[in-house]
């Protein structure tokens, strides 16, 4: 077995270079999937009339969309629109000033809504009823109650499915080199066209995301005995 | 350049790509069918704690769940030849066809995902349910398959039927390697039509209606499989198939 040791810590090297994109596609889409999904979740919950159920048919429907054919079609309208878009809004500049990368974070963000709604729904749902009614027979709004009373106690139980989400927004945001966007996995593998050292190239975008997931996992390990303190070890 | 979008393009794409949902399926079918029997040794290996291949299968599944699809399927296609090749003096690379190297993908993640989900649905039945089986003179084997197991794949139903549309999902990458599947047959069309959008737009339609039947398909098994008939209270028992 040929494993050159000197390719695989330039594509380690490269691959590093290029981590900050791999941030911005995970941790935008996350705070955008946050406050939209909790927006959805809420509608959901309280059933707010016909919302609900186009929320619930929406967010059941796409998320049977792969990620990857989403993100292809997404990049095809925009390639063919984007001028005629640009030009009806007198926007100046062409497609080439715009930075792909935006792209793979629209498409991310809109998976991101759809998982993120479904764990914090599910959350929700684990508090009880007798919270929201205990809240206002002391004369809390429907909102103080949601925020004061509702949302603490969600927090914890929902860390351990958004964990899975972030670590899953990690995975998937490799799947944007599809479309020419360069992070960890097209960064890794810059030199390998090179050397024609692809195998030590992906060896090395691997352990990145390994290290990154697993200290992800780590942290929100931290951030769960942290937020549910007050739930005596219920959880932990 | 025409329009973006024709039906009639769509149409006439629709027996073009059918033909290679085959291939879809049959990487779903090789990862599943393999996987649980790759995962239940990884199960028995963490139940056993068995020594050195205990920590290994801990390092493995932590590896899989750990690192994207993509990248697993780059390091198989590339780092398969490079392991095999200097040892049986082959090439790979040109006599399998790429579908294979998908095919062992698959199932390696597979046996990951799935060791999670039936290690957890293992440990989720008190072991004073083992007890009570081997009180009443049944031997070790037959407490596990008579008593453990039929509550076990209750446990396990749900989140195996969630892994199983994520994995349909995840065989749309197989194309990045060169397999024709759905989505590679589409690029396909596209170079050969300059119009790929329908055949994308199809593709999506086949993975919604995928997705949906697996889910309808698991909240049936999940409602036949309800020996408490809804009396065990906490679980998913009254949930409709979507959720409203």
């Amino acid at each position: 077995m040929d494993f050159n040791i000197n390719n695989f810590v330039e594509s380690f090297i490269y691959g590093m270079k290029y981590f900050p994109n791999t941030l911005r596609l995970v941790f935008i889409p996350l705070g955008v999937g946050l406050v939209l999904g909790t927006a959805a979740a809420l509608v959901r919950v309280y059933k707010v009339p016909v919302l609900c159920k186009i929320l619930a048919f929406v967010i059941t429907v796409y998320q049977g969309v792969p990620i990857i054919v989403a993100l292809m079609i997404y990049n095809l309208i925009f390639m063919m629109k984007y001028n005629d878009f640009a030009a009806f809004l007198h926007l100046k500049g062409t497609i080439a000033d715009v930075d792909q990368i935006w792209i793979g974070i629209f498409a991310l963000s809109l998976t991101a809504i759809c998982s993120i709604s479904e764990a914090i729904r599910g959350a929700l749902l684990s508090i009880d009823k007798g919270q929201d009614e205990a809240g206002y027979s002391v004369g809390l709004t429907k909102i103080q109650t949601i925020y004061r009373i509702i949302l603490p106690q969600m927090i914890p139980v929902a860390i351990p499915m958004l964990t899975n989400h972030v670590v899953g927004l990690i995975k998937a945001s490799s799947v944007v080199m599809a479309i020419g966007i360069i992070e960890i996995v097209a960064g890794a593998t810059i030199p390998s066209s090179r050397t024609y050292s692809f195998f030590e190239g992906y060896v090395a975008a691997a352990l990145i995301y390994w290290i990154f997931t697993v200290m992800i996992e780590y942290l929100a390990k931290i951030l769960r005995k942290h937020t549910g303190r007050f739930r005596r070890n219920l959880y932990d | 350049m025409g329009k973006l979008f024709e039906w009639s393009r769509f149409f006439e794409n629709i027996p073009k790509i059918l033909p290679y949902l085959t291939v879809t399926f049959s990487i779903v079918f090789y990862g599943t069918i393999f996987g649980v029997l790759l995962a239940v040794f990884i199960v028995l290996i963490q139940i056993k704690k068995i020594r050195v291949l205990y920590q290994i299968s801990k390092v493995y599944v932590s590896f899989m769940r750990g690192t994207p699809m993509l990248v697993q399927l780059m390091l198989i296609y590339y780092g398969l030849p490079a392991i095999i090749d200097p040892l049986l003096g082959t090439s790979i690379n040109r006599d399998w066809s790429a579908v294979v190297f998908a095919y062992v993908t698959f199932i390696l993640n597979q046996g990951a995902f799935l060791s999670v989900i039936f290690y957890s649905a293992v440990t989720s039945i008190p072991y004073g349910q083992t007890e009570a089986g081997l009180s009443v003179g049944l031997t070790y084997y037959q407490t596990f398959i008579r008593i453990i197991l039929p509550q076990m794949i209750r446990v396990a139903l749900p989140p195996f039927g969630s892994d199983l549309v994520g994995l349909f999902q995840g065989s749309s990458l197989v194309f990045l390697i060169g397999v024709t599947d759905i989505m590679g047959r589409a690029k396909t069309i596209g170079s050969a039509t300059k119009h790929v959008l329908e055949a994308y737009v199809f593709d999506v339609i086949i993975y919604i209606i995928i997705s949906l039947a697996v889910r309808l398909l698991f909240w049936y098994l999940n409602k036949r499989l309800d020996y408490t008939n809804g009396r065990r209270t906490g679980g998913k028992e009254g949930t409709p198939w979507i959720s409203t």
